[in-house]
């Protein structure tokens, strides 16, 4: 069911020496959400920048539609995969707008000047993550979540059918978590994005994505429909922790209401 | 969106462009021997001209200011783009050891080529000529050693680059002094005066000795400024928006080393230029680097002109290298840096 847009190989990654995973492979369909979750330091981003040709792998590839992405530039990869970092970083004093558009870079032809189609683009990704209010605004004069929604129009300003998005909703309150979630949502839904993202709740994970994909260790422990990894056998491994888990009524999707540590060694 | 900060920098241009006039005027008319602005202008439009204004003119101020001119400009250039790949606003040619890499390279090229003969005007034009060529390989070899202790999974690391510069800075230094010490007296002084940044020996066969690399070079520099705005973002997104980030970076620091080498080759090392105004020009212009490239440039201009006008004088008849000069000024504004970034 689904085809493949994005297949990773027996990928290899290393920081100096310390290896994050070794012949890992994995899959992501078209058109769904795919969302990684796993403990702290499992090489969720790790994995989310080798495929997206920010990190490069000791060995292994990368297939995007098909190609390897070693023989595809990297302009003509930024347009078709945009990536959110966990921890992104701009000058204080530049405007929200500015930033926006710096998403248009693959797509630009002259430095000088935005096109129509460049704005028109621009408006919309702050449309849709509601930022049109402080598009004039320096960075410094935002919250941490209203930079974060910023990050996600840079991203979505460069025009891609895929994003990949690690931990999107860090610095959310509950509702605006809610929102950008929903967000992404409505992106894969009317605009047939393929989303890759990290997140921390599981919940959220469980409720938006169509596919879930369990790390530990720089391992895939396992791989499918939230049904199947939000299940006590999957997160006793994964998270090391006894869960407590139930149909949510509303969606029909699972959800851990409770959960607690298990004793250290069995 | 732009116009704002179009006009500001139009307005910061022209007030900058008044203070190089004018730094100018007051280089040209004042020291030993003063004259007025009639006799300059008489002069420089072949209307009865004397030999005494002529020589003071033609062969002592004018190639003075045009070098000091073009050292600034180079120096506010280079400054701006190593401080705007490094991120870090406390980067700069001198510290990262690039100055020095290209001056101990030129005082080898002295050793062996005999310092009197390089400098002592037209019959050696060719050693002239080549002096930048060797700055250039030595301000390489300073950046290939920068690249082997700073480059980290495949990208430049920017705390070990400061350190690494820091490092070489001094490795160089003490090479270049040990290599003057093995100089014939004579060649000796000259080369510690050329060390700590002078332009006192100015010619017109320094300025066409450096004049293409600038004209080639800064040309290649204003065309990538745009990313250099882009450089200020953290890897990730940069990578992400499908910039060639390693490559783009090689460029621009492989450009701003040939600069930095014509600028070394002619007035030795004068630090902190490429420190101060990139700095300045950010505060006057703000964070575009299509606009901080330029302002800065003039405001390494300035600086320059006016210290060497400062270095003629202070001490008159006596000279003064102006490296000292620009460190005088320099060192306090540095430290106030410093300062500023800790708090
Ligand atoms: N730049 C780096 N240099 C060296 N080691 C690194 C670097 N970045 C990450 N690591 C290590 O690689 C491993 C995987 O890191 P990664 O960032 O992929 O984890 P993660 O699953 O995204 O964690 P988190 O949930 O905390 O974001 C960790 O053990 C980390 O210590
Ligand atoms: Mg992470």
């Amino acid at each position: 069911m689904g085809t493949t847009v994005i297949r990773a190989e027996r990928l290899t990654t290393k920081y100096e020496k310390f290896t994050v995973f070794s012949n890992l492979s994995t899959e992501i369909k078209k058109g769904k959400i795919t969302t990684i979750i796993g403990p702290n330091g499992c090489g969720k981003s790790t994995l989310l920048k080798t495929i997206g040709r920010i990190l490069k792998q000791q060995s292994g590839e990368v297939f995007l539609q098909e190609q390897d992405m070693k023989g595809i530039s990297t302009k003509a990869i930024a347009k078709q995969l945009a990536l959110l970092s966990q921890n992104p970083e701009a000058p204080l004093q530049l405007k929200v707008e500015e930033l926006i558009s710096y998403g248009r870079f693959p797509h630009r032809k002259n430095v000088g000047t935005l096109s129509s189609k460049d704005m028109e683009v621009i408006n919309w990704a702050m449309d849709i993550t509601k930022t049109s209010a402080f598009r004039t605004r320096e960075i410094a004069q935002l919250s941490g979540g209203q930079r974060q929604k910023v990050w996600l129009a840079m991203a979505l300003a460069q025009e891609t059918s895929i994003l990949l998005l690690d931990e999107p909703t860090t610095y959310l309150d509950l509702a605006h978590q809610l929102e950008v979630l929903q967000i992404v949502d409505r992106l894969n839904k009317e605009h047939r994005c393929t989303i890759v993202m990290v997140l921390h709740d599981i919940n959220h994970a469980a409720r938006f994505s169509d596919e879930l994909i369990a790390m530990k260790n720089g391992e895939i422990i396992n791989v499918g429909p939230p049904e199947k990894i939000i299940a006590k056998d999957v997160l006793k491994e994964v998270f090391h922790i006894d869960a407590r888990i139930m149909v949510d009524p509303e969606n029909g999707s699972p959800v851990c209401y409770g959960y607690d540590a298990l004793p250290e060694c069995e | 969106m732009h116009n704002k900060y179009r006009s500001r920098f139009f307005i910061n241009m022209l007030f900058l462009t008044g203070a190089i006039l004018l730094a100018i005027y007051i280089h040209i008319t004042n020291g030993t021997f003063d004259m007025s602005v009639k006799d300059i202008v008489t002069t420089l439009l072949r209307m009865n001209p004397t030999n005494e204004f002529d020589l003071v003119i033609f062969q002592f101020r004018l190639p003075r200011i045009v070098i000091a001119a073009l050292v600034g400009l180079g120096l506010g250039i280079a400054g701006t783009v190593v401080q705007g790949i490094t991120r870090n606003g406390l980067a700069d040619p001198g510290i990262l050891g690039i100055n020095a890499g290209a001056g101990a390279s030129i005082v080898i090229f002295m050793f062996f080529f005999q310092m009197e003969l390089a400098v002592s005007g037209s019959s050696n034009w060719l050693s002239i000529l080549i002096m930048p060529i060797f700055g250039f390989v030595g301000g390489l070899a300073a950046a290939i050693l920068i690249y082997v202790f700073a480059w980290t999974n495949g990208k430049l690391d920017t705390q070990r680059l400061i350190l690494s510069g820091i490092a070489i800075c001094t490795g160089f230094g003490a090479l270049s002094l040990y290599i003057s010490l093995k100089m014939r007296e004579s060649d000796f002084e000259m080369a510690t005066v050329w060390m700590s940044g002078s332009i006192y020996n100015a010619n017109w066969m320094f300025i066409i000795a450096m004049i293409p690399w600038l004209i080639i070079l800064i040309p290649v520099i204003y065309r990538k400024a745009h990313l250099l705005d882009y450089f200020q973002l953290e890897e990730v997104s940069i990578k992400s928006l499908g910039i060639q980030v390693e490559k783009e970076k090689a460029i621009l620091l492989l450009s701003s080393i040939g600069v930095i080498s014509a600028c070394v080759s002619v007035s030795g090392s004068i630090g902190f230029i490429g420190l101060i105004a990139p700095h300045i020009a950010r505060q006057l212009v703000g964070i575009h680097h299509r606009y901080v490239l330029p302002a800065s440039a003039a405001i390494g201009m300035f600086l320059v002109i006016f210290s060497d006008y400062l270095a003629r004088t202070i001490f008159a008849p006596a000279e003064i290298p102006v490296g000292i000069i620009v460190a005088i000024l320099g060192v306090p504004y540095f430290l106030y840096l410093l300062i500023k970034t800790k708090a």
